[in-house]
């Protein structure tokens, strides 16, 4: 009884997402062509159960009516004998559908304990095993099973499925062996093994049941796979002649020269019942290849619908067009009083479209950045800054849409351009010579299969088609030498150069063509703290060499506020917090941005209590009403869970600004009795980048 | 090179296991294959033919390693003893006489429907949600027919009805075999519909994995970074989402080429083509166990050159195998 309980209880706990991983497969149900598939598949196992029942002659009885063509008393002709072809066929689908199941089911069998085994013992075992698999693979199955049933003489269905399930458990045993292996490295096993569970336990309790879908797409192509080699094998007349199944019915049909007199209400069933069943087979695990790789699912970037889908509506100019590049007078350095903005985000808000729901990921993001500036976006994992990078250099995919707002480029003749209203050839044009992107991950970012220098270069041919090889070799080379990598590497692949150098490649790709503004998306994340510091430094030398900005997109803050000018804080898609880095540090005003300085250590500060944020960052599908911080807030009052707080002005002690998104400020004054978390006692600190 | 080298000693291995295979299994057959056969043929064979019968498919009285030596001498000697089913040829001079037919016939379907069917599903990958995915449950319907069915309905359209193509065979018999221009060309026109029906029926399975590959690489950030950079999309698609979406066709040959290579066979029989397809379809009417196992090594060794290949242009087009 009170285990009983303990389970419910359990259950309810987690029965939200359990229950939505569980049937999440039935999704897959829904494209059209997987419900073809298993109307097709069903059709043909319901006639295997009733056909012999509704068989309106014996298959095998001769009669006067040889070779005649389909009429009302034989649907689909007789045979040269006068056999009914329909009836053939409605025995023949039976034998053949427990040949292809039957085999189905014995080789996945097979496959399942090769792949399990294999995979979850490693080792020596696994070596064997793999090495037999992939010899079984590699055995052309055909004249193998020739072989095995030509030596059963006239053997029956059991001895055909029997030859077929050996010779065709391998794929997926290779493929089980690949998922157990990745399985058997996650959380939830390594937990189970370290309680000292049994292997057989662990394998048949954990690991499994994550294989099902996998299971299901290897069981379903053996079955066609199984189909068809039958089919050869009684064409051969490997089989028992005398019993029907589809490929009986074309082995007479050959012997009787069916397609020469062009009897073709005879061989022509069979063959498109085959046909049809694999078809309805693939189908279905066309489904569950969707299901298992959700990328499938995506449009592909050629089609038209996903260009339509970057902005929701075309725009008007806000100039028209951009004339010829006019060479920019050099960036003054960035001081808090320039007025040189180069990029103005207006009110931009994009949202993730689904089945008939929006989820907004960025909204009513406004901000500026001026020339030379570094604006540092820091927010936790969705708070919509990574979407935000993606959006302001229009690389979003569906389902991400630009519902609306501006995004101001001021171009070097002093005309602005909305990025949002360029036409995809002038956005081709515009990205890379003006704005250009770092990504998160060099490893994934840079392609596998061509040299660094062919990838720098290749981007400089789009832009300057009239520019010589020669003079484009120099640039690469300049650009290598500008981050740090010896002209030599030129011709590396990526896997031959460290995580570092791959990052430092990445930069260099970013500034093949001097851009004006640089995003970086969390660039120095994958590397450790010593080449994370190398990269950094970098950067701000670059830019204070080439006097380009920088939107610099990061979850570590105290790296933000050591490089940036300029911080923004996002929460939920909002920016809750926009200041310039020195403020920010010193007077955090918004409680989340205290929450978040209060949760890391500072090198040169005062010991403190590092408190943190209770709490888990909203769930964006569903965002708490009013201030979406309020349920973690420490200050929050009535009112926050009711009023969507704006951007507040705040005046600060050191005569400049700060903006926060906290009802906090509505009066315009910070509300007395409110602690700042500690944070203020702080004002000790010397900025690093001052020092540094 | 390493990697090559590896993956031939891996061929050694399969072929040494096929070999053994084919060692094995008249031995484990109910009853004695070989005797079988002697009885058959009672009276016709002579003596040195009833031992070398007793080498290959087996010899009760002496120990298994002794016979599995004899066994590999035999092979490595090209001596598969005499056919039955062709009587009284020698397997040997069977296999020469007809190879060459299926070897071009299949080579060339393979590389076409490969390049075709490659071709044909990046473009459809890349276009993804157009009118082109329409092409899915087509090509899957035309990758589920049997090759032979096919092959038959082919026979009775192109060659029947409309009388385009000859029905069967594999020149017209006014030609005398060699290297002349009439021969040549009489093969190639009756080579039409047999190497159309295996093209059709193979090209469905590499177009389908292609796409997925196109549409699983499109995702990846190298595709998006291309496109940042504002490359053509000529390229984007070819060198930086197709190159690497290739790749697993590549990866994948083994399986492909083994189901092409026994569906191409098959067909062969129903154009009665002089290929290795007929000849394997007397021999297992005849139950010819010589011919039959010796048709099974040969393809064996033709699909593991054939993966070996391939395994080569992988690495040429797969920069991280090169070294390592």
């Amino acid at each position: 009884m009170a285990i009983a309980t303990a389970t419910v209880v359990e259950a309810e706990a987690g029965g939200e997402s359990v229950r939505g991983a569980r049937f999440a497969w039935l999704r897959s149900l829904r494209s059209p062509l997987t419900i073809v598939g298993i109307a097709l598949t069903a059709f043909f196992i319901v006639f295997a159960i009733i056909g012999p029942i509704v068989s309106p002659y014996d298959p095998s009885q001769v009669s006067t009516a040889t070779d005649a063509a389909p009429s009302w008393g034989h649907w689909f002709g007789t045979t040269h004998v006068g056999q009914d072809v329909l009836s053939q066929m409605l025995y023949g689908t039976q034998v053949s559908i427990l040949v292809g199941f039957g085999s189905g089911v014995i080789a996945t069998v097979l496959s399942i304990i090769v792949g399990l085994v294999a995979g979850y013992a490693r080792g020596i075992v696994d070596d064997v095993l793999s090495l037999l698999a992939n010899v079984f693979l590699v055995l052309p199955i055909l004249p193998l099973t020739v072989i095995l049933a030509a030596l059963l003489p006239k053997s029956g269905s059991l001895g055909i499925i029997l030859v077929i399930s050996i010779t065709s458990w391998a794929w997926g045993a290779r493929i089980l062996r690949a998922q157990t292996l990745s399985l058997r490295r996650r959380d939830f096993v390594e937990a189970a093994r370290a309680t000292g569970e049994r292997p057989g336990t662990i394998i048949f309790r954990d690991i499994f049941p994550n294989q099902i879908a996998v299971i299901a797409a290897s069981f379903l192509s053996t079955v066609t796979v199984a189909l068809l080699t039958q089919a050869s094998l009684a064409f051969l007349g490997l089989t028992d002649v005398t019993e029907w199944s589809w490929g009986t019915i074309l082995y007479w049909a050959q012997s009787s020269s069916a397609s020469l007199n062009n009897e073709w209400w005879w061989f022509v069933p069979p063959g498109l019942a085959i046909a049809l069943l694999g078809t309805g087979l693939s189908l279905v695990n066309f489904g569950i290849d969707e299901f298992i790789n959700p990328r499938l699912r995506q449009a592909g970037i050629g089609t038209k619908a996903s260009q339509r889908a970057l902005v929701r509506s075309r725009r008007l100019k806000v100039s028209g067009g951009r004339g010829a590049r006019v060479a920019r007078p050099v960036a003054e350095a960035y001081t808090n009083a320039s007025t040189d903005v180069i990029l103005d985000v207006r009110n931009l808000v994009v949202d993730y479209l689904g089945d008939g729901t929006v989820t907004p990921a960025v909204s009513d993001v406004s901000f500026t950045l001026r020339r030379g500036e570094v604006l540092g976006i820091a927010g936790e994992s969705g708070s919509g800054k990574s979407t935000l990078a993606y959006a302001i250099t229009r690389l979003h995919k569906p389902p991400a849409q630009i519902t609306s707002g501006q995004i101001l480029y001021t171009n070097a003749d002093g005309s602005v351009t909305d990025i949002l209203s360029l036409t995809p050839e002038e956005l081709r044009k515009f990205r890379w010579e003006e704005l250009s992107i770092v990504f998160q991950s060099a490893m994934h970012a840079l392609n596998p299969v061509l040299r660094i220098g062919a990838q720098i270069d290749d981007a400089i041919r789009a832009h300057r088609p009239e520019m010589s090889g020669q003079a484009r070799n120099a640039r690469v080379i300049e650009l290598l030498g500008l981050v740090g990598i010896q002209a030599d590497r030129i011709d590396a692949y990526p896997h031959e150069l460290s995580g570092g150098m791959r990052q430092r490649a990445m930069i260099a790709v970013g500034l093949a063509l001097d851009p004006e503004v640089i995003v970086m998306d969390e660039p120095t994340t994958a590397l450790d703290v010593v080449i994370q510091r190398q990269i950094v430094e970098k950067i701000m030398e670059l830019k204070d060499k080439l006097g380009f900005s920088v939107i610099f997109i990061t979850h570590d803050l105290s790296l933000l506020i050591e490089l940036s000018d300029t911080i923004a804080v996002m929460y939920g898609g909002k920016i809750v917090e926009y200041a310039a880095a020195d403020d920010f540090y010193r007077h955090p005003q918004h409680p989340y941005s205290r929450g978040l300085l209060a949760s890391f250590p500072t090198l040169n500060g005062p010991k403190r209590e590092l408190t943190g944020i209770t709490g888990a960052p909203p769930d964006l599908r569903k965002l708490p009403t009013g201030c979406s911080f309020n349920p973690r807030c420490p200050a929050a009052f009535d009112k926050c869970t009711v009023v969507v707080p704006q951007l507040f002005t705040i005046p600060l002690a050191t005569g400049g600004t700060a903006e926060a998104a906290c009802l906090l400020y509505e009066d315009g004054a910070p509300a007395s009795g409110i602690s700042n978390g500690g944070v203020d006692s702080l004002d000790t600190r010397e900025p690093v980048k001052e020092a540094s | 090179m390493r990697v090559v080298l590896r993956k031939a000693v891996f061929y050694l291995l399969t072929a040494w296991a096929a070999i053994s295979i084919n060692f094995l299994i008249p031995r484990l057959a109910p009853g004695n294959p070989a005797d079988n056969l002697i009885q058959q043929f009672h009276g016709k064979l002579g003596a040195s033919a009833i031992k070398a019968l007793r080498v290959l498919f087996g010899q009760p009285h002496e120990n298994l390693w002794q016979q599995y030596l004899d066994y590999w001498h035999q092979v490595l000697t090209g001596n598969f003893g005499l056919s039955f089913a062709y009587f009284p040829s020698k397997v040997s001079d069977v296999l020469v006489s007809t190879l060459p037919w299926t070897f071009i016939l299949i080579t060339v379907c393979t590389i076409i429907a490969f390049v075709v069917g490659t071709l044909l599903g990046t473009v459809a990958g890349w276009r993804r949600g157009t009118w082109l995915d329409s092409l899915v449950p087509v090509t899957t319907f035309f990758s589920s027919i049997p090759y032979f069915w096919f092959a038959l309905l082919m026979v009775v359209i192109f060659a029947n009805i409309l009388r385009w193509f000859p029905i069967a065979g594999g020149y017209s018999v006014d030609e005398t075999i060699g290297w002349n221009w009439g021969f040549i060309s009489s093969a190639a026109y009756y080579a039409i519909l047999p190497a159309v029906t295996i093209i059709v029926a193979s090209i469905g399975g590499w177009l389908l994995g292609m796409r997925n590959m196109m549409v699983t690489t499109l995702s990846e950030d190298y595709v998006r970074l291309a496109e940042a950079k504002g490359l053509s999309r000529r390229r984007v698609m070819v060198t930086y989402a197709a190159r690497n979406a290739v790749l697993p066709s590549f990866a994948g040959f083994a399986m492909s080429i083994g189901f092409v290579v026994g569906g191409s066979i098959v067909t062969e029989i129903v154009f009665n083509y002089p290929g290795i397809g007929v000849v394997l379809f007397h021999a297992a009417q005849a139950a010819d166990y010589p011919l039959m196992s010796a048709i099974f090594l040969v393809i064996t060794f033709m699909v593991l050159v054939a993966n070996l290949l391939a395994d080569i242009a992988y690495a040429f087009l797969d920069p991280r195998t090169r070294e390592s």
